[in-house]
């Protein structure tokens, strides 16, 4: 039997190619089924039509799909999947991804309810020492050392207890 | 202090409710119920999807241990979900004690609460711990007093996860920032007979708010009853939050009289029939459904709040709206129920509460 596409060579590859409910056989040669079968991979495979389809909804995805969180192992693609965060640390680590998502949700990124008196405390340390750290700077651009050195004792000691994060 | 952990019996809450149904407060006879939800979690553990059955097990232990505590109620008691069966479990979705997520749930999980079951402490549900407080009629405000007072003692003894940008840190990024959910449950025959309901409920969507049925998320609305509550938990502080819903819910209430203003004005006969019809089907019939149930209760109870029907409490019919759901009958009876043999039992019921056996 001859190759049908190019007529020369004998054929030694069959196919049957099933459309809908019509069969189909075809009798090729080596180097015209090769051609088809090159033609065959340039469709793109459904990974990759998922992904130019996430590229245009979500596009932020692409960009954290390779995210793992370090602390619970949840990866950004799970998340997003499944719509459930794994640890707080998430909210870090995907950062990026979650902003735009929760601008969408709740027309915000910024909490301005209560403020735990644990986290309130710490707050307000942080701004104390904020502000003393500035003093400090000042203390020494005015080569006032005694003040500084003052400056310098008090931050140590509100400082000692401040997990710094 | 009293802090009953399991077995208690659970049989013994089935013949009355909690508080919230005594049909009092303000607006009463259209607002049923207030309720505000808190979620919680412990910060340096991860969220429960992600958490392994030691880790379960040990924020289960932790979280109940420091509600214990921290001195709720006097009369606190503990179940631990995994010790019944789903009869119970049933039972105290129905009550709104836990939510129909947490009752399915796995692994160490449970549910402490008072007598008055005004507030309940959810462990383990989808986050670490949430906080319910639920009020009879349009009470937001005194719940939210209440169930801030709640939250302040826990996070004395809790670190909670938060951070000064997100907020509360939830396991769904749908509850971060303040991590409430506040909701009215309102009681509109009168709207839904007139077909206004639509149009209300698409200015309230408007308004950043969601209309589910009677037990939240994806429940099919039935006996008239709605919940409204916010979406958004970010960018608000829970006052305001808790604000744009009393803006809201007073003009509900108006429409809804205003409806049934109409529907008197119309044919006064027609709605009288229909409803005391309704009456004399629960003291007469012999096999009702869970779903005819709700619809003859919210007849009924739309003509004691019209005044036609004179011989009935509020507080009667609101609690007939719970003890005559599946879960509630078959604790009653002891037994488990097939639904034909609940529609005899529920029809035996409600005549005994109406006193005309």
């Amino acid at each position: 039997m001859k190759c049908e596409s190019c007529n020369k060579k004998h054929a030694t590859v069959h196919l049957t190619e099933i459309v809908g409910t019509v069969k189909k056989e075809r009798h090729l040669c080596e180097d015209c089924a090769q051609g088809i079968n090159q033609q065959l991979a340039k469709i793109p495979s459904p990974t990759e039509i998922l992904t130019s389809l996430i590229n245009q909804v979500a596009p932020e995805i692409s960009e954290m799909s390779k995210i793992v969180c370090p602390v619970c192992g949840l990866s950004y693609l799970e998340f997003r999947s499944h719509g459930r965060l794994g640890c707080p640390m998430d909210y870090t680590i995907f950062r990026k991804g979650l902003v735009p998502l929760l601008e969408k949700m709740h027309g915000s990124t910024q909490h301005v309810g209560k403020v735990p008196s644990r986290a309130g405390k710490e707050l307000i340390k942080k701004n104390e020492l904020m502000q003393l750290r500035n003093e400090l700077n000042k203390a020494v651009e005015k080569e006032d050392y005694e003040k500084a050195a003052e400056l310098r004792d008090r931050i140590y000691e509100l400082s000692g207890d401040t997990d710094e994060d | 202090m009293n802090f009953q952990v399991t077995p208690m019996k659970i049989s013994d809450l089935a013949d009355n409710t909690g508080e919230w149904l005594r049909g009092t407060g303000a607006e009463s006879d259209i607002v049923i119920s207030s309720r505000i939800r808190l979620a919680r979690n412990v910060a340096r553990f991860p969220f429960l999807s992600r958490a392994n059955v030691k880790q379960k097990r040990e924020l289960e232990e932790v979280v109940r241990n420091k509600i214990k505590e921290a001195e709720i109620t006097s009369d606190l008691r503990y179940i631990n979900l995994a010790d019944i069966d789903s009869v119970d479990r049933l039972f105290l979705v129905e009550r709104h004690l836990i939510s129909r997520e947490h009752a399915g749930g796995e692994g160490e999980r449970g549910v402490a609460f008072g007598k008055s079951e005004t507030v309940s402490l959810m462990v383990n549900e989808e986050d670490h711990l949430r906080i319910q407080v639920i009020r009879s009629g349009f009470e937001l405000k005194e719940a939210w007093k209440t169930i801030d007072e709640v939250d302040n003692k826990l996070e004395k003894r809790l670190n909670y996860a938060y951070s000064s940008r997100f907020g509360y840190l939830t396991a769904c990024p749908t509850n971060v920032g303040t991590g409430m959910r506040a909701s009215v449950m309102m009681h509109l025959p009168a709207l839904g007979m007139t077909h206004h309901i639509e149009k209300v409920f698409n200015a309230v969507m408007k308004l950043g708010l969601v209309v589910r049925g009677l037990y939240g998320e994806g429940t099919q609305v039935s006996g008239d009853l709605y919940q409204i509550s916010n979406q958004f938990t970010l960018g608000k502080s829970e006052v305001e939050i808790i604000e744009i819903i009393e803006g809201v819910i007073p003009r509900i209430t108006s429409y809804e009289r205003m409806a049934r203003k109409a529907l008197v004005s119309e044919n006064r006969e027609q709605l009288e029939d229909r409803i005391w019809r309704s009456y004399g089907m629960l003291k007469v019939a012999r096999i009702i459904s869970s779903e005819e149930i709700m619809h003859l209760l919210s007849q009924v109870r739309m003509g004691v709040n019209l005044g036609i029907i004179n011989d009935i409490e509020m507080k009667t019919l609101n609690e007939l709206f719970i003890l005559t759901l599946p879960g509630h009958l078959q604790k009653l009876e002891g037994r488990e129920l097939t639904s034909q043999q609940r529609n005899i039992i529920r029809a035996a019921y409600v005549r005994k509460r109406l006193e005309m056996i």
